[in-house]
C-alpha cells in the first residue's frame, strides 16, 4: 500500500469574515481525510519553549473530507488563442522564430513552436530533438515525418530558426542561423562555431490537424487517462519574435526575417511580437499577435518576460529604454505558479471568527508524518478592533516557499556552519517537482527562480516545521513565537498580511496603535514600504521584530496577488543573480534588487539594516550607554542587569541568525538611540555582500566590529516611533520561561507604551545635558 | 578513532571568550600549528610518469554545408537518411564535421556487389566449382538468416530448422513427381508445409525453454530423418528423392546452368536479407528487443506481449524455411537424406555461431566461411572438419559474439585495460592525470580536483583526538583553527553523498543520511544508528566525514 500523504493550499491567504475560501487538496493512498479547523497560537516545538499550541474551532468544515490525487501542470509555455483554428494549416506553411536554448541536450524532445499533439502524433511544429538538434516534425496521426538540422544547438546562444513545408510536393526545409552579437549570448564571436544549417528533404507524410489541438510555444498538448489533457515536451530557454505563414517562404525572405524584418503581410497567419505591450509598468502575460488574426497567446506558469532578446545591444539595461531589444521570453520546464487543483472544500469565513492565524488540520491514515497537513490561512477582522496589529510577512513566506537549499546549494553548509537537519517533509518536497521552487532555488536549466506563488502547497509554511538548513524555525513557524507572545500577554491583536498592505496601502494598518512585524520581513513591495513609512510618519508606532527586513524589491500583478516576482541583482546576500540587462520587473516595471540600491535602505525606515548572518550560534544583547538616558530608559525597565535575551529557541540567544545594524551613512534617523547591542558573534557570522567594496580577510564576527545586532529606537512625527530588535532570533527568544524573560520584558515595555494614547514616555527629557561627571 | 594519535599539544584561545563565549570553550587543547601552504610547495609533479596524449586526425571527415543547402537523402521508401550522417562539432577544435553513424550499408553494398559480379571475375579453372559452391552458399545463408531470426530475434533455441527445410523439400518433390507440379509451385507449397511444421514446433516453445527445447527439436529432426529414410515413398532405397521439376533446363550449356543456379541462390539470399530486415528491424524485432533474456517478466509487466511476438517471428521464419525447402527441391530436383543429418545441423550451427548469433552479417559471413571450407577446399579432405571444429572452438572460447562481435569485444577489452591502467596510476581522490583530463569538458573541475587533493593532504595532518573531542563538546560555534579548517572543508563538499542529519522525531531521534545531489532523488540512509540529540548526530556525522577524509 502506498504511503498516505495529504497536501493542500487555499486560493487566498488573507480573508475576512464573509469571504469565501477554497481548499485544494491532493492525497495519496487515501480517499478521506479528517479536517479540523484550528487557530494556531505557537508553532515551535523546542523543549525550551511552551511547545505547539492551538485552539480547536467549531466549524461546519470539520469532519471527513473526500480527497483524491490531483495532478499539476509543470513548465511554463504560451498557448495561442485561436478559436477559429486559423493555425490548423492544411497546406503550405512556414514557422519561424528566434530561439535561445538553455539546455538543448536533455535527452528528451522539447517543443518550441508547434501545433502538435504528443498523444496522437498529429500536427506540425519545430522542436529540439533528444540529441539536441532543431527538428521540423509533421504528423498525420499514424505516421510522423521529420527533418533534422545539420549541427547541434549550442546552449545559451541566439538562433533564428525557420521551417517550411510544401504540402503538395512534400518538400520540407529547415533554416538555422546563429544571430550571436557581442552581448546577447553566453559566448561571443571568438568561438569558432559555425551555427549555420540549411537542410531539406522530401517528406513522405503530411500534417493532419486536429481541431482541438492548441498552438503552443514551449510544449505540446498531451493526454493521460487519469489526468486528462496536459502539456508535455516543455522547453527550457528563451524565444523572441516568432510566427507562422501560410506559404513556403523563400530563402531570401527568411534571410530578411532573420535580420529582423517582418514577413510579407499577405502570408502572415500569426506574428507574435514579443516586444509589444511594454509600458512603464511592465508587461503582462499576453503575447500580442500583430498579424491579421490577432491570435494573442497567453502564458501559463508565468513564462519570464522583460528578458533580453536576440537583438539586445548591451547599451540599455531595461525594457523601458528599448522595448524593441527585450523580446526575450524565458521558459522553464519546472516552473509552476498555479497548481490548478480542483476545489476540495469551500468555506465562508464566519462572522464571529476572531482575527488570527488559522489552519485546517488534515489527518489521514495514522495522522502523523506526511499524513498530517496544516493548510494555513490568515483571518483579518472585518473592522479593526484591536490596538495591536501583527503584520504577517506573507511576501517573505512566498519567497522561501518550498526552498531546497539543504539538498542542492553547496553554500548552505558553509553559510549555516552546520549540517542540515532534514525531515520527511523536506524529502517529500524535494522528491516532488509539483510543489515547485522558491526564489532561493534555480530551475534545472540554471536560471534563478523569479516567480513564486501560494497556489500550491507550501510545505514550510506550517506550524512545527523546522527549516532544514539551520535546524530552527524560520519565517511562518518562527513568527508564531511572536503571536504566542501576544496571545500570552495581550490576547487581543489583529492580523494583517503583506498582501493586504500591498492591496490597501496605509488603510490596512492605519487604525492600529502599534504594528508589529514578523521575524524576517525581507521581501517588500513599494506599496507595502510606502504604507509602512506613511504609517510611521503619520504617528504610527512600529515594531520591527526581525532581522534582514525590507530588503528585496518585489512586485505583483494587481489581479494575481498569489504570485510574486523578485529579481536578485547587484549586491545583497542572494541565491542567484539576474542575467545582464534583466533587472526590471515585468509585473511593475520597477528595478528589482535591493531597496538599498534604490535609495531606500532599511535603515531609513527602521533605523537598522542587514549587516551579517550566521546560523551556528546566537548571543545576547547588552545594554548600550544610551539605554540609561531617560528618553529611552523605560524600554529596559525591569531588566535585571545589562544582558537582554541570553536565551531563546534559536541557538539560545536573542541576537542571532541574521543581524541588523545602525548606520547613519545609510540613513538611520540621526536621533536614533542604540538601546542594546550584541557582540562576540562567531566567525561564521560574515559581513553581508552589499557592504563589501573590497573583499579582505577578517570580515567575520571575531574581527569586524560591525557584525552585531543593534536594538534601536527613534521617534517620528505626530508621536510616531519605531523600535527595532535588530535580529531574527529575538522573536524566538520571547517564548523562553513561558514568555517571562528579559527579551519579553523589553518588548512588553515597548508595546505597552506604544498602545497607550497620547505622548510616548521619555519625550520630555530632551534638553541638552549639563553634567558634573 | 583510536588510530588517530594525539599530536603535539598546544592551546587555542577562543577570541570570543571575553564576550563570554557560550559552551565554555574558552581554551581548548589543539595540535601544533602547521602551514597549509607547505603542501603546495612540496608538490612539484605527478607521482606517476606522464606521457603526451592525443590522437592525430588522420581520418577524412567532410566539413559542414554552411550556407549551402544540404539535401538529406533518404533510403527509399523509408525516412532514414543515408548512412545516418550527422553534423557534429569537434570537441577540440569546435569545427563542424560530419560523422556517419551507420556505415553498414557501405559494407553490405560492396559485399553484395562482389557476389553479383563474381561470375565475371573468377578465373575459368575454378569457375564451375566456385559458382556451384556460391549457389549452395546462397541457399544456406538464406536458411541461416531465418534460423538467426528464430534463435537471435525470437530467442527460441530451435534445432529443427533443417528439418523444416527438409520436410518441405521432400514433400514438394514427392508432390512434383506424383502430381506433376511445375517448379514454381514448389516454394509456394513449401510455405504451407513450413507453416504446418512451424505450428507443431512452436507449441512446445511456449512451455519449454533453452536446453530442453533444443533437445526436443533435435529429436524432432531425428524423427523426420528416420521417417523419411525408412519410407519407401520418399525413396528409402536411393539415398534421397529426386525427380522434381526444376527451373534449370538440362539442355542448357553446363555453364549456363551453373550461372542460373548461382544467381537464383543469390536472389534467394537477397530475399532472405529483406525478410530479416523487415522482421528484426521493425515492430516485431523491437518488441523482442524490449524483452531480452531474463528480463521477460519485466517486459511483460510493462505491457509488452513478447510471447506473441516470439511465436509470430517463429512462424514467419518457418514459412520462409518452407519456401526455401521448396526452392531447394526445385533447385536440386529433389533432396538427399543428408539434409536431416546431425552433420547438417552441426554445420548450420557452426555457420551462425562463427559470425555471431543474432546478426544478419554474422549469419551470412559464417555461412561463407563454412561453405568455402566445406565445399571449396575439398582437397583438404577430412581435415576440413578439424579446421571447422577448431574455428568453432576458437569462437566459443575467445569471442563473445562471433566475428562480428569482435569490434565491441575489442572496445570492451580496451576499456578494461584502461581501467586497470588507471587504477594502478591514480591515487584515490587524487588529481586528474593527463589521460583523464581529455574526458572533462569543464577544465575548472580539473583544477578543483587538484585543490581538493592538496587541501585534504593538509587537513589529514590536523586530525587528532583533540579536535575530535573539541567537536564533541561543541559541534557548532567558534572552533579552534585546526577544527574550523576541517569543518570548513567538510561544509563546502560537493552535494552528492554529502551527509545530512535526518530528524525522525524532533528533539528525540536523529539519523544520518547522504544526499543524492540529483534534484528529485531521495537521500539515502547511511547507517541505522539512532542519536538522541541533534548535537550527538552532528558529531556522529563529523566522525563519518573524518573517516572518509582519512580513507581517501
Amino acid at each position: 500500500m502506498a504511503e498516505i500523504k495529504v497536501f493542500g493550499y487555499t486560493d487566498k491567504l488573507s480573508v475576512k469574515p464573509g469571504d469565501n475560501l477554497d481548499f485544494h487538496v491532493s492525497a495519496d493512498g487515501t480517499d478521506t481525510a479528517d479536517a479540523q479547523l484550528v487557530r494556531i497560537i505557537h508553532g515551535d516545538e523546542h523543549p525550551n519553549g511552551p511547545g505547539y499550541m492551538d485552539e480547536k474551532i467549531e466549524s461546519e468544515i470539520n469532519g471527513k473530507w473526500k480527497v483524491k490525487k490531483q495532478f499539476t501542470q509543470l513548465g511554463s509555455f504560451l498557448k495561442a488563442k485561436d478559436p477559429n483554428n486559423k493555425l490548423a494549416i492544411d497546406g503550405d506553411f512556414t514557422i519561424f522564430g528566434y530561439v535561445n536554448s538553455s539546455t538543448p541536450h536533455t535527452g528528451s524532445h522539447q517543443w518550441i513552436f508547434c501545433r502538435w499533439d504528443n498523444k496522437t502524433n498529429e500536427g506540425f511544429g519545430i522542436g529540439i530533438n533528444k540529441d539536441g538538434y532543431f527538428e521540423l516534425v509533421v504528423g498525420d496521426g499514424k505516421e510522423v515525418d521529420y527533418l533534422v538540422s545539420e549541427l547541434p544547438v549550442i546552449k545559451k546562444v541566439w538562433y533564428f530558426v525557420a521551417a517550411t513545408f510544401n504540402y503538395k510536393s512534400g518538400e520540407a526545409s529547415l533554416y538555422q542561423e546563429g544571430v550571436v552579437n557581442r552581448y546577447n549570448s553566453l559566448i561571443g564571436k571568438v568561438v569558432p562555431y559555425d551555427y549555420r544549417s540549411h537542410t531539406q528533404t522530401t517528406f513522405r507524410f503530411k500534417q493532419k490537424n486536429n481541431p482541438t489541438t492548441p498552438f503552443i510555444v514551449g510544449g505540446a498538448i498531451d493526454d493521460h487517462e487519469l489526468r486528462g489533457k496536459f502539456v508535455s515536451g516543455t522547453f527550457a530557454g528563451k524565444v523572441d519574435r516568432h510566427g507562422v505563414c501560410k506559404k513556403v517562404l523563400s530563402r531570401k525572405e527568411l534571410d530578411k526575417i532573420c535580420a529582423g524584418e517582418l514577413p510579407d503581410k499577405e502570408s502572415i497567419v500569426a506574428y507574435w511580437d514579443t516586444t509589444k505591450g511594454y509600458s512603464e509598468k511592465g508587461i503582462n502575460n499576453t503575447v500580442i499577435d500583430i498579424g491579421p488574426n490577432k491570435l494573442n497567446s497567453v502564458g501559463y506558469n508565468h513564462p519570464v518576460r522583460a528578458m533580453t532578446g536576440w537583438n539586445w545591444s548591451g547599451k540599455n539595461d531595461s525594457f523601458r529604454l528599448s522595448p524593441n531589444e527585450y523580446g526575450g521570453i524565458d521558459f522553464h520546464p519546472d516552473a509552476i505558479t498555479d497548481a490548478g487543483w480542483e476545489v476540495t472544500k469551500s468555506m465562508t469565513i464566519p462572522e464571529n471568527l476572531k482575527s488570527g492565524i488559522y489552519a485546517v488540520r488534515l489527518r489521514a491514515g495514522n495522522g502523523t508524518g506526511l499524513g498530517e497537513e496544516y493548510i494555513v490561512f490568515f483571518v483579518r477582522p472585518k473592522t479593526p478592533k484591536s490596538k495591536i496589529c501583527f503584520l504577517v510577512p506573507t511576501a517573505s513566506y512566498l519567497a522561501y516557499a518550498n526552498e531546497k537549499l539543504s539538498f542542492e546549494a553547496q553554500i548552505i553548509q558553509p553559510m549555516t556552519g552546520q549540517p542540515p537537519t532534514i525531515s520527511d517533509i523536506d524529502v517529500e518536497q524535494y522528491k516532488n517537482p509539483e510543489f515547485g521552487l522558491s526564489t532561493y532555488d534555480s530551475y534545472a536549466d540554471g536560471a534563478g527562480v523569479c516567480f513564486t506563488s501560494y497556489k500550491r502547497p507550501i510545505l514550510n509554511m506550517r506550524p512545527k516545521y523546522r527549516t532544514s538548513g539551520m535546524g530552527i524555525t524560520w519565517q511562518f513557524p518562527a513568527d508564531l513565537s511572536i503571536t504566542g507572545w501576544l496571545e500570552h500577554h495581550y490576547k487581543d491583536y489583529d492580523i494583517v498580511t503583506d498582501e493586504d498592505l500591498h492591496k490597501e496601502g496605509l488603510d490596512a494598518i492605519k487604525p492600529y496603535k502599534c504594528v508589529i512585524t514578523g521575524t524576517h520581513p525581507e521581501y517588500t513591495s513599494e506599496k507595502m514600504l510606502d504604507a509602512m513609512e506613511d504609517y510611521v510618519s503619520q504617528g504610527g508606532r512600529f515594531i520591527y521584530m526581525g532581522g534582514n527586513g525590507f530588503y528585496w524589491v518585489v512586485g505583483f500583478y494587481e489581479d494575481e496577488p498569489w504570485c510574486m516576482e523578485v529579481r536578485k541583482l547587484d549586491a545583497g546576500m542572494r541565491a542567484w543573480a539576474a542575467k545582464p540587462g534583466e533587472y526590471y520587473m515585468q509585473t511593475t516595471g520597477e528595478r528589482g534588487g535591493l531597496w538599498r540600491s534604490r535609495g531606500r535602505a532599511p535603515q531609513k525606515f527602521a533605523g537598522v539594516g542587514f549587516i551579517a548572518e550566521g546560523f551556528d550560534t546566537a548571543e545576547p544583547l547588552r545594554k548600550m550607554p544610551d539605554a540609561w538616558h531617560r528618553t529611552v530608559s523605560w524600554i529596559t525597565e525591569g531588566v535585571d542587569g545589562e544582558i537582554i535575551g541570553d536565551h531563546g529557541l534559536a541557538y539560545g540567544g536573542a541576537a542571532g541568525v541574521e543581524l541588523d545594524r545602525y548606520d547613519l551613512s545609510l540613513g538611520t534617523p540621526p536621533h536614533t538611540k542604540i538601546i542594546s547591542s550584541s557582540g562576540g558573534h562567531s566567525d561564521n557570522y560574515v559581513l553581508v555582500t552589499e557592504e563589501l567594496l573590497y573583499a579582505y580577510a577578517g570580515l567575520v564576527g571575531s574581527l569586524d566590529y560591525r557584525i552585531r545586532a543593534d536594538m534601536t529606537y527613534f521617534t517620528a512625527p505626530n508621536d510616531g516611533a519605531v523600535f527595532s530588535t535588530g535580529s531574527i532570533a529575538y522573536g524566538q527568544a520571547l517564548p523562553s520561561n513561558n514568555f517571562n524573560n528579559s527579551a519579553s520584558t523589553v518588548l512588553k515595555n515597548v508595546v505597552d507604551a506604544f498602545i497607550k494614547d497620547g505622548k510616548l514616555p521619555g519625550g520630555m527629557w530632551t534638553l541638552e545635558e549639563k553634567q558634573w561627571k | 578513532m583510536s588510530d588517530i594519535k594525539t599530536k603535539k599539544r598546544k592551546t587555542w584561545k577562543n577570541p570570543l571568550a571575553v564576550w563570554g563565549a557560550k559552551g565554555g570553550n574558552h581554551e581548548v587543547p589543539t595540535p601544533e600549528w602547521k602551514n597549509p601552504h607547505q603542501i603546495w610547495r612540496d608538490t612539484k609533479a605527478f607521482k606517476v610518469p606522464t606521457t603526451k596524449i592525443g590522437r592525430f586526425h588522420y581520418e577524412y571527415k567532410s566539413s559542414n554545408h554552411g550556407e549551402k543547402i544540404w539535401n538529406r537523402l533518404r533510403w527509399w521508401p523509408t525516412r532514414r537518411t543515408i548512412l545516418w550522417t550527422q553534423g557534429v562539432y569537434n570537441r577540440k577544435s569546435l569545427k563542424p564535421e560530419k560523422i556517419r553513424k551507420d556505415k553498414r550499408p557501405i559494407f553490405w553494398f560492396l559485399s553484395l556487389l562482389a557476389l553479383a559480379i563474381m561470375p565475371f571475375i573468377l578465373p575459368d579453372g575454378f569457375k564451375n566449382s566456385l559458382l556451384t559452391a556460391g549457389g549452395i552458399f546462397g541457399i544456406y545463408a538464406s536458411i541461416n538468416l531465418c534460423w538467426t531470426l528464430v534463435i537471435g530475434t525470437a530467442g527460441i533455441f530451435s534445432l529443427a530448422t533443417y528439418a523444416i527445410v527438409g520436410m518441405s523439400a521432400f514433400l514438394t518433390t514427392w508432390l512434383s513427381i506424383n502430381l506433376g507440379l511445375p517448379w514454381w509451385m514448389l516454394p509456394m507449397i513449401g510455405m504451407f508445409v513450413g507453416l504446418a511444421f512451424g505450428v507443431i514446433i512452436a507449441l512446445p516453445a511456449l512451455r519449454l525453454d533453452g536446453f530442453y527445447y533444443g533437445l526436443l527439436t533435435l529429436g524432432l529432426n531425428e524423427l523426420c530423418r528416420v521417417f523419411i529414410t525408412t519410407s519407401h515413398a520418399f525413396g528409402a532405397a536411393s539415398g534421397g528423392l529426386y525427380g522434381a521439376d526444376t527451373f534449370v533446363d538440362d539442355n542448357w550449356a553446363p555453364m549456363t546452368q551453373t550461372l542460373v543456379q548461382y544467381y537464383s541462390g543469390f536472389a534467394l539470399l537477397i530475399a532472405a536479407l529483406f525478410l530479416f530486415r523487415f522482421v528484426d528491424g521493425k515492430r516485431l524485432g523491437r518488441i523482442l528487443k524490449l524483452a531480452p533474456e531474463k528480463k521477460e517478466a519485466f517486459a511483460e509487466a510493462s505491457g509488452v506481449n513478447y510471447k506473441r511476438a516470439r511465436v509470430t517471428v517463429f512462424l514467419i521464419s518457418s514459412i520462409a524455411l518452407g519456401f526455401i525447402g521448396g526452392f531447394y527441391a526445385a533447385y536440386y530436383r529433389g533432396s538427399a537424406f543428408d539434409i536431416f543429418s546431425f552433420h547438417t545441423v552441426i554445420m548450420g550451427l557452426a555457420m551462425i555461431t562463427i559470425g555471431g548469433i543474432g546478426r544478419a552479417d554474422g549469419a551470412v559471413a559464417g555461412t561463407l566461411i563454412i561453405v568455402v571450407l566445406d565445399r571449396v577446399l575439398v582437397e583438404l579432405g577430412p581435415y576440413r572438419y578439424i579446421i571447422i571444429g577448431l574455428i568453432m572452438m576458437f569462437t566459443i572460447l575467445f569471442l563473445k559474439n562471433g566475428l562480428f562481435g569482435i569490434r565491441k569485444q575489442f572496445r570492451d577489452w580496451r576499456d578494461k585495460k584502461k581501467g586497470e591502467a588507471r587504477s594502478s596510476r591514480l591515487e584515490r581522490g587524487g588529481e586528474m592525470l593527463p589521460e583523464q583530463a581529455t574526458e572533462m569538458d569543464n577544465k575548472d573541475e580539473i583544477y578543483r580536483k587538484r585543490y581538493d587533493k592538496m587541501q585534504r593532504e593538509f587537513l589529514k595532518t590536523l586530525i587528532c583526538d583533540e579536535i575530535i573531542e573539541e567537536h564533541k563538546q561543541k559541534p557548532l560555534g567558534q572552533h579552534s583553527e585546526a577544527l574550523e579548517r576541517v569543518c570548513y572543508y567538510f561544509r563546502r563538499g560537493a552535494m552528492n553523498d554529502k551527509y545530512v542529519v535526518k530528524c525522525e522525531v524532533p528533539f528525540k531521534k536523529y539519523k544520518i543520511m547522504a544526499l543524492s545531489g540529483v534534484r528529485g532523488r531521495s537521500p539515502r540512509l547511511v547507517e541505522d544508528k539512532i542519536y538522541d540529540t541533534v548535537e550527538a548526530a552532528y558529531h556522529g556525522l563529523f566522525l563519518r566525514r573524518i573517516q572518509d577524509l582519512m580513507e581517501a
